[in-house]
């Protein structure tokens, strides 16, 4: 399959971005989107040029270290799925292929298409944790949980915190991830005690670092690669006005 | 950037808090628009105004709901400039995510209502809070009361010429009033403008109200009117769309068992409301 690819090429945080347009030949439908990238990278080095750069860890979506703004759609054309398992089948022969880094303000350019997520990390520090004192292994079933709530925390956990939805999102909003942090730890009995100040330092956070604000528009559940549902930004608005109405301990 | 200290889910819960109280308004002001298809005149149109015209209790929730529209209006404004900010490099591929029309629409329907309601308050708030003319209404029962105290002052001696002069021309000019300028139960003077007010109803007549059948008929009567009119309500639709389902989102309600029953309430609503106001030009467009 031959590919033309217009790919964002920035050299650090404060130069002046540009789109590059490069040829990319013989391509393997089989091949992954990130493969089809390291051929690319490859052809450039040979001509001793500088690769295109792009995040990538774990190449089986459960990093979330990838994340490319593909077409219009955070992660590529396909449905819950990373960037890195996406396969080029998923394109027309011959297609155009624009690629863009994460747009959102708390997400600089580091360089091309890589961006600092740094922010997510910041609204878990904030809050995105149990304390605990340490001592000896609690036994696994001394604290019983009942099987529908532990699937629904495990629902909320399997965000892999690769901004997808600060992506999708056409305010930058990251309510669907904090509101997953917070959903998974609030609904299991270790994480409740705190679930009100919690709530509170999280959003906190998130308004601080500069993302937008959620208008409801879903875009986030429509692209997550996890298939978060945005009923966990309800229960977080839930959490947040009896945190606010009827708890003492406000932040 | 934050443009107001508040977290962002405060901010959104009072948008939406104030979004429905808006919403709530919306039936009743339907309801008394609806009274404008009986065939009677304007009594009812008119009895509805007079009502909201007067009362206390609505006198109160007036206020209240000119706060909540400014409020709504501005907190939206402020979210959307903050929005905004929130991406300041576009993207180039605009997205090709599947989301609701009426979700992606907001501020833009929100511009277009924001717009005929300043049409809508030039027409007929700012004529009740004498800003601008328009055409009054008066009781006749009113203006015979206070005509015949001014004809027993005249007795007693107790009018000035030009004061004189002025009874006898109100005298003259109701002896002689057209039947046009009568409702139909000939309980009111109608469609007066500011001058007839005068000349039926005396200098210092003070008990007429704005004759709000009269102008709305007026207006309807001019088609580019009611088709903006009508375009409007469509908007408010796709506006009302959204509306209900945010708001339920906002404050947390969002779960399998009665998301079903929002889903149908906020359809109705969006469907049914613009359809109900919509009615009225149709009908005196086309039926009447
Ligand atoms: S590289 Fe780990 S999720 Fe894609």
């Amino acid at each position: 399959m031959d590919f033309t690819l217009k790919i964002w090429r920035q050299e650090n945080a404060n130069a002046k971005g540009r789109f590059e347009t490069y040829k990319i030949n013989d391509i393997s439908p089989d091949c992954s989107f990130l493969e089809m990238l390291d051929i690319l990278n490859e052809s450039l080095v040979n001509k001793l040029s500088h690769p295109v750069c792009f995040d990538n860890d774990c190449r089986e979506g459960i990093c979330g270290m990838c994340g490319l703004y593909i077409n219009g759609h955070p992660h590529g054309p396909d449905q819950a799925i990373t960037t890195c398992q996406l396969h080029m089948r998923k394109f027309k022969d011959k297609e155009t292929i624009v690629i863009e880094p994460w747009r959102a303000k708390p997400f600089p350019i580091i360089r091309d298409l890589v961006v600092d997520r740094t922010a997510l990390d910041k609204i878990i520090q904030e809050g995105g944790y149990v304390s605990v004192t340490t001592g000896g292994i609690p036994d696994g079933n001394a604290i019983p949980i009942p099987k529908y709530k532990a699937d629904q925390a495990m629902d909320s956990a399997s965000c892999i915190g690769c901004g997808a939805c600060v992506a999708a999102c056409k305010n930058a909003s990251a309510m669907l991830f904090v509101s997953a942090k917070v959903t998974q730890l609030s609904l299991l009995p270790q994480g409740k005690p705190e679930s009100s100040i919690r709530v509170q330092k999280m959003v906190a956070k998130m308004d601080e670092l500069g993302f937008g604000n959620c208008t409801n528009t879903y875009a986030c559940e429509a692209e997550c690669p996890k298939e978060i549902k945005c009923s966990n930004i309800a229960k977080m608005n839930r959490e947040f006005l009896f945190a606010k109405v009827c708890t003492e301990e406000n932040i | 950037m934050k443009l107001i200290q508040f977290a962002s889910i405060t901010k959104k819960m009072a948008l939406a808090a104030f979004g429905l109280f808006l919403l709530l308004f919306l039936p009743v002001h339907l309801g008394i628009n609806l009274c404008l298809l009986r065939e009677d005149g304007g009594e009812w149109y008119r009895n509805a105004s007079h009502f909201m015209g007067t009362n206390y209790i609505v006198k109160v929730f007036e206020i209240v709901l000119m706060a909540s529209v400014l409020l709504h209006i501005i907190i939206a404004i402020l979210l959307t400039i903050e929005n905004f900010l929130a991406r300041p490099v576009k993207y180039k591929v605009k997205s090709k995510t599947k989301t609701k029309t009426g979700s992606k629409y907001m501020i833009i329907t929100g511009v277009v209502i924001a717009c005929f309601l300043v049409l809508h308050f030039i027409n007929f708030y700012f004529v009740k809070l004498d800003l601008i003319e328009g055409k009054y209404t008066a009781e006749i029962e009113k203006i015979d009361k206070h005509f015949q105290q001014k004809a027993l002052k005249l007795q007693k001696g107790e009018l000035n010429e030009k004061e004189q002069a002025q009874l006898m021309a109100q005298y003259q000019a109701i002896s002689q009033v057209s039947q046009e300028k009568m409702d139909m139960s000939q309980k009111n003077l109608v469609n007066l403008s500011k001058e007839e007010v005068k000349l039926y109803c005396g200098e210092d007549f003070e008990e007429y109200e704005p004759d709000f059948y009269v102008m709305s008929q007026d207006l309807f009567s001019n088609r580019l009117y009611s088709i903006i009119y009508i375009f409007v309500f469509v908007i408010l639709g796709l506006h009302l769309s959204h509306a209900i389902k945010s708001i339920a989102q906002t404050f947390g309600l969002n779960h399998n068992k009665y998301n079903y029953a929002i889903e149908l309430v906020a359809n109705s609503y969006a469907i049914l409301i613009p359809i109900g106001f919509a009615l009225i030009p149709i009908w005196i467009m086309y039926i009447k």
